[in-house]
């Protein structure tokens, strides 16, 4: 047997507006997740400690918390590990982030859900219904096999930096349900998917701060899938409709003319606009040495390169 | 003296020379020898692989290859770099049959088939380890006289752990070690490796600014005479960004904004005029004297 101290955001509007934190001892077997906890001290301690689960097994993905600043899902998440891995003997127990409080460790999901319902999470097909079922070859499967596996626990929204600081981000769990079906070679709205993933707080609002992946607890990889879906806007001809496109698109052009990152190409073809009222923070940069060169930089064997440029082909 | 395959990365070429000369002046000094990879592309930085997927595969094992033929491993400068380098490394030695598809696709271009025995390492990991801290003692540095440095990793060379998998990346150490090792004193803050926002400033100019604040602002807090940061990228957003995102959040931050060599070579006592602070926007002249005594 041990004994933790759980350290628990508590929030209980229909009592009082305080948000604050209450620490419970719990005597426990070695075997023991963060959710038997809560559960636990739900039924002995105090009942009125409140907390969305339902599975307890990692499947339904109701149960994403934090445990000692960290999303994990809380029926998958041993107490025992936790304390090892941040060497304490107490567990904070917050809930996931980027979503605001509705009790306790309950928060409200809606934002979530909208957005998840915002990139037409089902197969769209084209033409009448087939007289038996849609076959798909494994290998064409294989290239939605991460995706497929999201239980929206949101986990990656929790701890998505871009979200922190635009919450209007559709953000990765919705991209990586769309690339789901944009990648499904039985849906037929592939073009119209490129578009209405890449508008102003989509793919391309995505910061590549890479936590998405590291916390999934389903290896979904949504940045992955998000790249991909970038793909897929080139694919479909959407190089150009967004800065962010057109920032991808400067690298490209960057790697066939000299094989380094051109910045001379780079800001006036992301910004043309903004780059021309940016003068101010133009000449600040260009007095510390950092005005980018008019001669383009060229590595040696650049035909190796502009070969593979026209020949690679894309597979998404 | 350890002989790399030196990757410097675009920004350090190009913006923050200063980081690349550093760096080379530093080389010997840390037992390495830098070889010029004259053929190598840019990584892509993320973009390459947001458009055309395969061909970010294909570039980046090019350069791998550059390095297993010159028999040495890739040393870089730059979070982004490591992060696209070993991720496209990882996916090739873990699928054969990917590697083979690339490979036929480089000597489609004339360009040599990769093997997959290269390796990628960031000074950062070559230098905060037990041997490399060795080689800084061996320096008799003369030290950074308790200057107070606010360690900052950004994203990329802590995440995704299972392609990083160099240290926690809940709980990074290694700028910590190097910072004590050197005699600074470290001023810890939550945001430590939070996203400076660099990726999307240039699209999303106002996300971007929001994302830098958390660091900036929380270095601040702790204390923190200057940052210190392993990634050129980082470092644009943190320095040269930085007085617009004093503007976008409404406060100050003074924040001097040091490239880890930079840091190094202040503690070695290396020539100011190497380390050309002068291509930083923020002034860094309180490290500068903290650090003289």
């Amino acid at each position: 047997m041990a004994t933790t101290t759980f350290d628990i955001f508590r929030y209980q509007p229909d009592v009082s507006d305080a948000q604050y934190r209450q620490s419970f001892d719990l005597e426990h077997e070695g075997d023991f997740t963060i959710l038997d906890a809560i559960l636990r001290l739900q039924d002995e301690q105090d009942g009125t400690l409140a907390v969305r689960y339902s599975c307890r097994s990692a499947i339904c993905g109701s149960c994403a918390c934090k445990a000692n600043g960290k999303t994990v899902l809380a029926c998958m998440s041993q107490v025992e590990d936790v304390k090892k891995e941040f060497g304490t003997e107490t567990v904070q127990v917050d809930p996931i982030g980027n979503f605001a409080p509705l009790k306790d460790l309950i928060v409200d999901m809606d934002p979530f859900w909208e957005k998840f319902k915002s990139v037409k999470p089902y197969l769209i097909p084209d033409g009448p219904a087939p007289e038996k079922e849609r076959i798909v070859s494994k290998e064409d499967m294989q290239k939605l096999f991460r995706e497929s596996a999201c239980i929206l626990c949101a986990a990656c929204y929790s701890e998505c930096n871009s979200l922190a600081a635009d919450p209007d981000f559709v953000g990765p769990a919705a991209l990586a349900w769309g690339y789901r079906f944009a990648g499904d070679v039985r849906d037929g709205q592939r073009k119209q998917r490129a578009k209405l993933y890449t508008g102003e707080h989509g793919v391309w609002d995505c910061t590549r701060c890479m936590y998405c992946n590291e916390r999934c607890p389903k290896g979904v990889n949504p940045r992955d899938a998000i790249e991909k879906l970038g793909g897929i806007a080139f694919q479909e001809g959407r190089s150009m409709h967004d800065a962010g496109a057109r920032h991808a698109k400067a690298f490209l052009i960057s790697m066939r003319t000299g094989g380094k990152l051109n910045e001379t190409v780079l800001v006036p073809f992301t910004k043309p606009i903004g780059a021309m009222f940016d003068v101010p923070f133009a000449i600040q940069m260009a007095r510390h040495g950092k005005a980018p060169s008019p001669i383009p930089h060229k590595i040696k064997k650049l035909d190796e390169v502009k070969s593979l440029i026209k020949n690679v082909k894309e597979t998404i | 003296m350890r002989r790399f395959a030196y990757y410097p990365g675009c920004i350090a070429e190009f913006s923050s020379k200063e980081l690349d000369a550093t760096t080379k002046h530093l080389a010997p000094m840390l037992d390495i020898e830098l070889l010029p990879m004259p053929a190598a592309t840019c990584c892509g930085a993320g973009d390459i692989a947001e458009a055309k997927p395969n061909l970010y595969l294909t570039l980046n094992v090019r350069i791998l290859s550059q390095a297993e033929e010159m028999g040495v491993d890739i040393l870089t400068i730059c979070n982004v770099c490591t992060l696209n380098l070993r991720r496209a490394n990882k996916m090739v030695k873990e699928d054969a049959r990917l590697l083979e598809s690339v490979n036929e696709e480089l000597v489609k271009a004339g360009a040599r088939p990769y093997e997959g025995t290269s390796d990628v390492t960031h000074l950062l990991w070559y230098i905060s380890t037990e041997e490399g801290l060795s080689l800084l003692e061996k320096q008799g540095p003369k030290g950074l006289n308790g200057l107070r440095v606010a360690p900052y990793y950004g994203c990329q060379l802590l995440r995704p752990s299972s392609v990083m998998g160099f240290e926690d990346p809940d709980k990074p150490q290694s700028l910590e070690r190097l910072i004590t090792a050197l005699g600074g004193e470290v001023a810890d803050y939550e945001a430590k490796s939070s996203c400076c926002g660099f990726p999307i400033i240039l699209a999303r100019e106002e996300v971007a600014l929001k994302e830098s604040h958390h660091a900036l602002s929380q270095s601040r807090d702790a204390g923190a005479d200057c940052m210190v940061t392993p990634c050129p990228l980082c470092h644009l957003a943190m320095d040269a960004y930085q007085r617009k995102a004093e503007a976008a959040n409404s406060t100050e931050y003074n924040m001097p904004v040091l490239h880890l060599p930079q840091l190094i070579g202040l503690a070695l006592g290396i020539d100011n005029t190497i380390m050309d602070f002068k291509r930083h926007l923020v002034p860094v002249d309180r490290v500068l004297e903290t650090v003289a005594g």
